[in-house]
């Protein structure tokens, strides 16, 4: 009997709770999808006055905005800009993490405090300095390309740097690697066989990570990126050009959405990638997770 | 084959000795156990001989040649580590092969070494899983397989079995005995467990705070330990505090040895509970003493007997044969003899 009732009880417990979560899963996602359904309205729509939803749909925007050699130029350049931007910064966070872990880690704290200086410092700040520093030492960079991705990989290494550290954490690399030594394989040997391929979350994480902060990334891009025209330069100024032609904005609205299905896109891949692992973020979080095997 | 030399190995953690000038010869083809509690360096000297700690002082030799310097990847050895360390990205049969193919062996020589190790180690058909998809011991003995791959002149082991349950351990430890006794392979095999030690290697070096305390084979470890600590460390022992007079020490009505070098007043007298004899009522020689307890461990059972030495009540476990143990109820007066031959006394 006892059990009866009990189990009536969680039954409608389990009811409440279930409508609970729904509302809640529910609100969420209204809060995170409406701006983007209205985004997505505009860029389809002839004019939107007082309705709820757009007087007349049209292709035209689209169209223009895919023809627009300006905005291929600003996609390209973003694009390359962001994949640059992430390739540099594991190329340059994967040894430096491993080397800290492995062999020296009072490159640790330097490392950790380097890490930390792109949340402490706006990002206007840092790209001054780089200017001031740049026109001092090589002002012939100045408002190109290969200036704008060494600024970029500076301030999206933290990102790197935290997964990929985690990911090690989370593999026990150090364990790992004394392990491939013992085995006789070399230090190139074990970061490419043993390391890379165990880290491999983190890494996609990272990559993923610091190529959206590069991509999505304005005030450093203004100030050192002069004469270039990256996305969030070309949708900066779409804005401020108020009275431009009619469209202007919902160009930008398909150009907002396009930003988007990039990131998207790399983000499911991301998902795929990693999918049964956690990913984490913080270093030395999960480090025990080897051990529980049997 | 050849053996290791390790000359006044010396590694300094701060103001930490870890390792206190110790030499060990290792002999071609023997396996020697290092035997210690946890932080007496056993583990440190380990990793000396591996590479993966640079000794502050001292030498380590492997075969005639000094590899004090050398780095780990290029010293002649194996190595098997208490967390398995498999390579979970890799396959069985991929993590034993990884030794060769770090040294670009031709794919043929590893094709069929790798087959050869499998079949030794028992894991042909395990051969293309994961480690995440085998046993704990099919772990260990993978990472077995995968140290003796290229065909190291030294194993070292390091506290291989202490991640495994208690059955699986000792089927393994007679396993990697076995293996190490068909390969015929020098082998330096860290444990704190002194049953493990004893049953596995031909000899036992007794580590303390940095140093060696003994290096003898089990049986002499066993019989005659010869500082007090491998005395306290290996086996379980009596340890009775007697008084000394006339440079003689002992239990009156009992034994009666020279007292050891160095004592004043006092020694600690080691013995073992199989070497005590019990006698019923007034038969037999020896001390009075009270059966304070029994209890049964199945072939022996130990008797807590309470007597008297000096004024002082002493307590002495003594194991005696179920089936004579039998006839001893709790509370009975009994005599307790030990003799003198097994027992070794120390200095307070």
């Amino acid at each position: 009997m006892a059990v009866e009732i009990g189990r009536t009880q969680s039954r409608a417990g389990g009811r409440v709770g279930r409508a609970g979560r729904n509302l809640f899963f529910g609100a969420a996602l209204v809060y995170f999808c409406l701006p983007m359904v209205a985004v997505l309205l505009y860029s389809f729509a002839t004019r939107w006055t007082a309705h709820v939803l757009p007087d007349g749909y049209t292709l035209e925007w689209w169209q223009a905005t895919i023809a627009d050699p300006r905005i291929q130029s600003a996609f390209s350049t973003s694009i390359s800009l962001a994949t640059l931007t992430a390739l540099i910064d594991i190329a340059v966070v994967v040894p430096a993490a491993y080397w800290s872990r492995v062999r020296n880690a009072r490159i640790r704290h330097v490392v950790e405090v380097a890490a930390a200086v792109p949340f402490a410092l706006p990002y206007v700040v840092i790209a001054f300095g780089l200017m001031q520093f740049s026109g001092v030492v090589a002002p012939q960079f100045q408002g190109t390309f290969p200036l704008l991705v060494a600024g970029h990989a500076a301030i999206a290494f933290p990102f790197v740097y935290w997964a990929v550290d985690g990911a090690m954490a989370a593999a026990s690399i150090e364990r790992l690697s004394e392990t491939a030594e013992a085995c006789g394989a070399s230090p190139i040997q074990i970061v490419r066989r043993i390391v890379i391929p165990n880290i491999s979350p983190g890494l996609v994480t990272g990559g993923l990570l610091s190529f959206a902060a590069s991509f999505g990334e304005f005030a450093m891009a203004q100030i050192i990126g002069r004469g270039l025209d990256t996305v969030p330069l070309w949708s900066a100024e779409m804005i401020r050009s108020y009275s431009d032609t009619a469209g202007s904005y919902n160009r930008l609205a398909a150009v907002t959405l396009l930003t988007f299905a990039v990131l998207f896109v790399l983000s499911a891949v991301v998902v795929y990638w990693n999918r049964g692992q956690t990913v984490r973020l913080l270093p030395g979080a999960g480090a025990s997770t080897q051990g529980d095997r049997r | 084959m050849s053996g290791v030399t390790l000359v006044g190995v010396t590694k300094m953690y701060g103001q930490v000795k870890a390792l206190d000038h110790v030499s060990i010869d290792v002999q071609s083809g023997e396996l020697l156990a290092l035997l210690g509690p946890s932080g007496c360096g056993k583990t440190t000297l380990l990793r000396c001989v591996a590479g993966l700690e640079r000794p502050d002082r001292g030498t380590v030799e492997i075969g005639s040649s000094d590899v004090t310097e050398a780095p780990t990847r290029s010293r002649p050895i194996g190595m098997v580590f208490q967390s398995y360390a498999l390579f979970p990205n890799l396959t069985v049969r991929q993590n034993i092969a990884f030794p060769l193919e770090v040294r670009h062996k031709p794919r043929k020589e590893i094709k069929s070494r790798v087959g050869e190790l499998l079949e030794l180690v028992h894991l042909t058909e395990q051969a293309d899983r994961y480690p995440k998809q085998i046993s704990g011991g099919q772990a260990q003995r993978c990472a077995l397989g995968r140290a003796l791959a290229p065909n190291p002149e030294v194993l070292l082991l390091d506290e291989p079995l202490s991640a495994l349950d208690a059955l699986v351990r000792g089927r393994l430890r007679d396993e990697i005995r076995r293996i190490q006794q068909l390969v015929g392979i020098t082998a330096i095999y860290v444990t704190h467990d002194q049953s493990e030690a004893m049953a596995i290697a031909d000899r036992v070096a007794v580590m303390n705070a940095g140093r060696v305390e003994q290096i003898a084979s089990p049986a002499d470890l066993y019989e005659m330990p010869t500082t007090q600590f491998s005395a306290k460390f290996v086996g379980s022992r009596n340890a009775v505090e007697l008084a000394v007079r006339d440079g003689r020490v002992g239990i009156p009505g009992s034994f009666q040895i020279d007292a050891p070098a160095g004592s004043n007043g006092h020694a600690l007298a080691f013995f073992r509970p199989e070497d005590v004899q019990v006698s019923r009522g007034d038969a037999g020689s020896g001390m009075d003493a009270r059966v304070e307890m029994k209890i049964f461990l199945g072939a022996t059972t130990r008797l807590h007997l309470i007597g008297e030495a000096d004024g002082q009540p002493i307590e002495i476990f003594g194991d005696l044969p179920s089936r004579q143990a039998r006839l001893i109820e709790q509370g009975e007066m009994v005599r307790v003899d030990v003799d003198p031959d097994h027992v070794q006394a120390f200095p307070t």
